[in-house]
């Protein structure tokens, strides 16, 4: 049963002991943030967190954590929350296969009945603002669904962008936005900036557990994210028109704030803490004038955590970032078991594949690295044998220890295109990128003693089941 | 009004105040924008206590990066 709104995947985290309800009051800083910070050390069943007792607030709803454990991501795409994370990868590209479902439009949408326009708009007054890290220049929200659309082409449903940016509250109706140039709402506001406009754009906050999967997905710039949330929530999306862009925003949203990014303006904004577990900032970047707010009555706010990995970010866009390059490889190279691109977006990715031939694996490693996301993220790949699961670290450890012979195995490409985040980069936006080739040559390649491996034996796999089955039976 | 914590400008805005009044007020700097709220830690809210590895000067505000940069114009054929 899919999710239309975070109020209801809410209940269903409290439901399976998911979220806890911290109703001592805290403080806004440094308290909430410190403690979805420590949900993300305490490990994979870490809950999502509630706070209503913030000092200074009278009405504050803010929810932390929602998609920060294996747990909570499992019972986002409606899973047991016990599911193994390789399962819920499986899962995932299964689903994706159902790509595109049309979304269901509804106009009786919750987030109508409170409005601020004009002079009334104040963010602070809708929203319990707070600040995440200590050298983050204000406070941010950063786990919105943007929504903007293609100034060339406005009536393009698929062209329409859903995405996550980083956004900082810097007044009371104005944010500065973070457009990543490989990401699509930069080509939006590119193209509205050559022509003189400003970019209309809609930014959605509090969304139910697909909708923040699939804003952080590296999709194609013509592929519908509403589409790609039908399919995986195995239910058309609801959608509903946002009243001043008449953009198409998630039915279910506490709050949708509408404005305009200015265009050819820049301002100072950051730092901020990001996912490569450092600050970035010190840039003059875009401003976005809110115009409108509508909101549900007595709004829940969404925030997450991100700082030094693992976070909720990480769990959020983990998955998300593996099936599209497993797709996109196996387009070309069926040969492709599983890809693991889970660390910080997929900077690095470890990649399962049979071999066509000799020296098929790096092919495979090249290709992964020209993907569109890898253009922009993939900086290292590993590339181990069908047998080797990526997920499994110490098994890919075992690989790169036994298989890996430096000499003909690592490959360092210099001057290739990164993330301008990526804190390695040289300049920044500039990296060398490296394949490690972890599997077992074959012809032509004959490098190496692999002749004789030491495989399971055939009867491991039914005793795995056997000693499980007896070990639960033992209680 | 204290000075900016981060770059020491005197001029200081008021954004927003506690909705429990006298609880908190958040303030923002009028040159860097960075924002803070009065109760939090010293460490982002004092000068003397905030961090060298995040102060800003009024040259680093002129020297920083457009990102995106603003494109040119596209003139109409």
């Amino acid at each position: 049963m899919p999710y239309d709104d975070l109020r209801s995947f809410l209940d269903t985290l409290d439901k399976e002991g998911q979220l806890l309800r911290v109703s001592e009051e805290v403080l806004p800083e440094p308290d909430l943030a410190a403690a979805a910070n420590a949900a993300g050390r305490i490990g994979e069943g870490a809950p999502a967190l509630w706070f209503d007792n913030v000092r200074g607030f009278t009405d504050a709803r803010i929810a932390l954590n929602v998609h920060g454990s294996w747990a909570n991501h499992a019972l986002a795409l409606g899973l047991p929350k016990h599911t193994p994370v390789k399962e819920q990868v499986a899962e995932f590209a299964r689903r994706w296969d159902a790509f595109p479902v049309p979304p269901e439009r509804r106009e009786d949408a919750p987030w109508r009945a409170n409005t601020q326009e004009g002079d009334d708009v104040d963010l602070f007054s809708v929203l319990p603002l707070f600040r995440l890290n200590d050298g983050d220049g204000g406070f941010y929200l950063d786990k919105a669904a943007v929504v903007s659309r293609d100034p060339e082409d406005p009536g393009s449903f698929g062209k329409q962008n859903v995405g996550t940016y980083r956004l900082e509250v810097v007044g009371r109706d104005r944010l500065a936005i973070q457009p990543v140039p490989v990401h699509d709402v930069a080509l939006h506001l590119r193209k509205a900036e050559e022509r003189g406009e400003d970019l209309p754009i809609a930014i959605t906050l509090g969304n139910d557990p697909v909708m923040a999967i699939v804003a952080g997905m590296p999709m194609g710039y013509d592929q519908s994210e509403y589409e790609m949330a039908g399919a995986l929530r195995g239910a058309p999306a609801p959608i509903a028109t946002a009243p001043l862009t008449g953009f198409d925003v998630p039915w279910g949203s506490e709050v949708v704030i509408e404005g305009v990014v200015e265009g050819r303006k820049r301002q100072i904004e950051g730092p901020f803490g990001e996912f490569t577990g450092h600050y970035s900032g010190g840039r003059r970047m875009p401003v976005i004038r809110v115009d409108r707010i509508s909101y549900r009555t007595r709004p829940v706010f969404e925030s997450l955590y991100l700082g030094m990995p693992w976070t909720e970010c990480d769990y959020l866009v983990g998955p998300n970032t593996c099936v599209p390059l497993l797709k996109q490889l196996r387009a070309e190279f069926p040969e492709v078991q599983a890809v693991n691109a889970m660390y910080t977006h997929g900077l690095l990715a470890i990649i399962s594949t049979r071999k066509r031939y000799g020296g098929f694996a790096k092919a495979v490693a090249m290709r992964a690295m020209t993907t569109p996301h890898g253009l922009g993220y993939i900086t290292t790949v590993i590339v181990v044998d069908e047998d080797v699961d990526p997920f499994d670290l110490p098994q890919v450890m075992w690989a790169v220890s036994a298989k890996v012979n430096p000499s003909g195995d690592v490959l360092v490409m210099p001057n290739l295109p990164v993330v301008e985040l990526a804190p390695a980069a040289q300049p920044a936006g500039i990296t060398s990128k490296m394949i490690i080739d972890a599997t077992t040559p074959v012809a032509p390649d004959v490098r190496g003693n692999f002749s004789t491996p030491a495989k399971d034996l055939p009867e491991t796999r039914q005793w795995v089941t056997r000693i499980q089955n007896l070990m639960a039976a033992r209680g | 009004m204290p000075v900016c914590p981060r770059c020491a400008f005197e001029t200081v805005e008021t954004l927003h105040s506690s909705p429990v009044p006298d609880v908190w007020d958040v303030l923002q700097c009028g040159r860097c924008l960075y924002t803070w709220r009065t109760t939090e830690p010293a460490r982002r809210t004092r000068r003397e206590a905030y961090p060298e590895q995040f102060r800003l000067t009024a040259d680093d505000i002129e020297a920083a990066p457009e990102v995106p940069a603003v494109p040119p114009l596209r003139t109409p054929a």
